[in-house]
């Protein structure tokens, strides 16, 4: 019997029922979203169009970065730079938007995006070429973006276009619909659901699931990560310019998202071996990720105690996760 | 990149990244200060978005957990002391907005950024007030230390010691921070007035980051290159213990300086044995803006009218005025004393803990109060 030929069949057939199994744990998150607002609703029982607003905008910057995280993760990698992307990005844009007019603000915009796709290439292509692993280029590259952005602006400041910031805060119709809700889904959608059916999509999960059978069915590893990479940018971007248009300055130092990515990213049902999961996962656990937080204040939990019980979460969910994966194996 | 064993390897990453991320990633909190006699009538939510572990930080969150506890009208403090970010500030106070709080007291970490989540807190009637530096919103009241002041009383002392004449190293904060930019102000104010006073190595001074260890090696280096020869008086910006550390392990004679009110640095200027002649005089920098914060808060909750600094230069604006205490007289050494006598001060908190008019709590409850917080 040989061993490797079980492993390729058997990750080429998680290929195929990957939607099934995705939708289980993004069900189960979705359960356990219901739940904590039902718990939030006990505790703190005025919650209502405050929280759901808040939530709204709260929410934004990191569940870009979780889908940037995710996208990079199914292909097999880790992006260890998408909290100096973002900085970087966000103090260019609050730079080049101070004090201009509308329009100039949008073509700050684009091009703000097409520097992320820029930066995410160049990411991709250094460990493509390097071939180092992807978790010592990219922390390598996070300094190097850093030590740009602060470059640009040594301390915070700038501002953003009004009608960036018109995007993302407030409601939309609907006094309970965050306009940042609305703007989250759309933008990922658009740019997601034409990547994961086509034909980009199925070489991500093959060569996250397993290079060497990928390459050996025609998948371009090189290009297929090169381009993984390049979309984790632009969505790091859409992180960038959307702490500008939260906050409406640009902060030249990383906040906690890289890492926090990763944890929405495990949290939403993304392998980190790759091949596995979606970008709607990381979504619901970010804002499961923000509730949990939310709660903290209600109850008035003492900061130690909130580490400690996200530490907890996490590695509870990945216990959970090699569990399942060590009795799929024997299987 | 082959995958000899891909669960062996994401494993090893995971380990690493769920512990450092678990040790990093933010955590709402509380801690708040409860119960005393009858009439309570507030709840408040505090935000400390950075600084956790830092003295001037920690202290401020101290007190404005005792000052809402001898309050008698606070029946809950919700406390968020964290790490993070304008972005992750917002999404606190946003959360206190939905706890629905009479008043959020916050340590800004941005003069604009908060302003959003700032006007819908009064569009839900919260009062807002903002401690240690200020935010551009209209609505919400400011309360900070006058740093222009503060370096205007280190500079005139120093100046003075010197009879007006010799050269004066100027060590500052952080570049481009409000409170050094302002500090910065209040020492060319004097320095315009003794002509005869020079400064190394610039009029712009050397920045020490607020970062002890930098301060240290700065002052090694001052020392190492013969300039601290040529040099009369120093000039801090709170990082005095480690610059009077550094003069006393390379040898050198001391010489006067003006620092802020921090504990280590306080100690040597009390301490003739081990610091022979050191002549020091040390500046309030008063954490306890947060227990002045819950104060101003709950005058605006009670409606009572608040006077407003008309020298700020921004509306709705209080300053605090910082004193000077010197190691020279009998008097202020008792004063120095006292202060440190403290029980359970930690040596990087500022001393000062009263403000006259702002602060109700006794002194010397603080440290411990906050503690059982």
């Amino acid at each position: 019997m040989s061993a490797a030929a079980v492993t390729t069949e058997r990750s080429l057939s998680d290929v195929l029922v990957s939607p099934i199994r995705r939708n289980t744990w993004v069900l189960a998150l979705l359960g356990l979203l219901a739940v904590l607002l039902v718990f939030t609703k006990l505790i703190q029982p005025s919650y209502g169009l405050a929280g759901v607003q808040g939530l709204g905008i709260s929410i934004l910057p990191l569940a870009f970065a979780a889908v940037a995280q995710a996208v990079v993760v199914i292909a097999g990698g880790v992006d260890l730079s998408i909290g100096s992307v973002m900085a970087l990005t966000s103090v260019i844009a609050a730079s080049l938007m101070e004090g201009q007019s509308d329009a100039f603000g949008v073509a700050v915009v684009v091009g703000v995006l097409l520097l992320g796709v820029v930066i995410g290439t160049t990411n991709g292509a250094l460990v493509v070429i390097t071939r180092v692993p992807d978790i010592v280029v990219t922390l390598a590259m996070s300094f190097v973006w850093a030590g740009c952005a602060l470059l640009v602006r040594s301390a915070p400041g700038g501002a953003a276009s009004p009608w960036l910031l018109n995007l993302v805060i407030g409601p939309f119709g609907n006094p309970w619909i965050p306009k940042a809700a609305i703007v989250l889904v759309v933008i990922v959608a658009i740019i997601w659901i034409p990547v994961a059916r086509g034909r980009f999509g199925l070489s991500l999960y093959a060569v996250g699931s397993n290079q060497l059978a990928a390459f050996r069915s025609g998948v371009s590893i090189g290009r297929t990560k090169v381009l993984a990479y390049a979309l984790t940018g632009l969505f790091a971007t859409l992180a960038g310019l959307s702490l500008t248009a939260s906050t409406s300055i640009g902060t030249p130092v990383p906040g906690p998202y890289t890492l926090e990515s990763v944890a929405a990213v495990v949290l939403g049902g993304v392998s980190l071996a790759g091949g596995r999961g979606g970008v709607f996962g990381p979504i619901v656990a970010v804002v499961v990720l923000q509730i949990i937080q939310n709660d903290m204040t209600f109850l008035n939990v003492d900061p130690n105690y909130a580490l400690v019980a996200q530490g907890v979460i996490l590695i509870g969910v990945l216990v959970f996760g090699s569990v399942i994966e060590i009795r799929r194996a024997r299987r | 990149m082959s995958k000899p064993s891909t669960r062996a390897r994401s494993l090893a990453m995971l380990a690493v990244i769920a512990i450092v991320s678990a040790c990093s990633s933010p955590a709402a909190s509380g801690g708040g200060g409860s119960s005393s006699q009858g009439a309570k009538q507030y709840t408040i939510g505090y935000s400390n978005g950075g600084g956790v572990g830092n003295g001037f930080r920690e202290e401020q969150v101290c007190t404005a957990k005792a000052e809402a506890k001898v309050s008698g009208q606070v029946s809950n403090l919700t406390v968020i002391h964290r790490n993070t970010d304008a972005a992750g500030q917002l999404a606190d106070i946003r959360s206190l907005i939905a706890k629905g709080v009479n008043a959020i007291v916050f340590n800004p970490n941005d003069p604009n950024a908060l302003n959003p989540a700032l006007a819908e807190a009064h569009a839900a009637g919260i009062k807002t007030v903002s401690v240690d530096a200020y935010v551009t919103d209209p609505s919400t009241w400011n309360l900070y230390n006058n740093q222009v002041k503060y370096a205007e009383l280190g500079a005139k002392w120093l100046f003075d010691q010197l009879g007006g004449k010799g050269t004066v190293w100027y060590t500052r904060g952080l570049a481009g921070h409000p409170a050094d930019s302002d500090r910065d102000k209040g020492f060319q104010n004097i320095l315009k007035q003794y002509p005869n006073i020079k400064v190394v190595p610039s009029k712009q001074g050397v920045f020490t980051g607020w970062d002890p260890a930098k301060a240290t090696q700065i002052t090694n280096d001052f020392i190492s290159s013969g300039q601290y020869d040529h040099i009369d008086g120093i000039w801090a910006s709170g990082m005095g213990k480690q610059i009077v550390d550094a003069i006393k392990a390379a040898n050198k004679p001391f010489k006067p300086i003006a620092d802020a009110d921090i504990g280590g640095f306080v100690s040597q200027l009390l301490d003739p044995t081990k610091f022979p002649s050191l002549k020091g005089a040390a500046v309030t920098n008063t954490a306890s803006v947060g227990g002045a914060g819950i104060t101003l808060a709950l005058k605006l909750l009670n409606g009572e009218q608040v006077q407003a600094d008309p020298n700020a230069g921004r509306p709705n604006t209080v300053l605090l005025d910082p004193v000077l205490v010197d190691n020279l007289s009998d008097a202020s050494k008792t004063q120095l004393k006292a202060w440190i006598s403290v029980p359970g001060m930690d040596p990087l908190w500022p001393l000062s803990l009263s403000i006259k008019g702002w602060t109700t709590y006794d002194a010397n409850t603080v440290p411990s109060t906050c503690k059982g917080a």
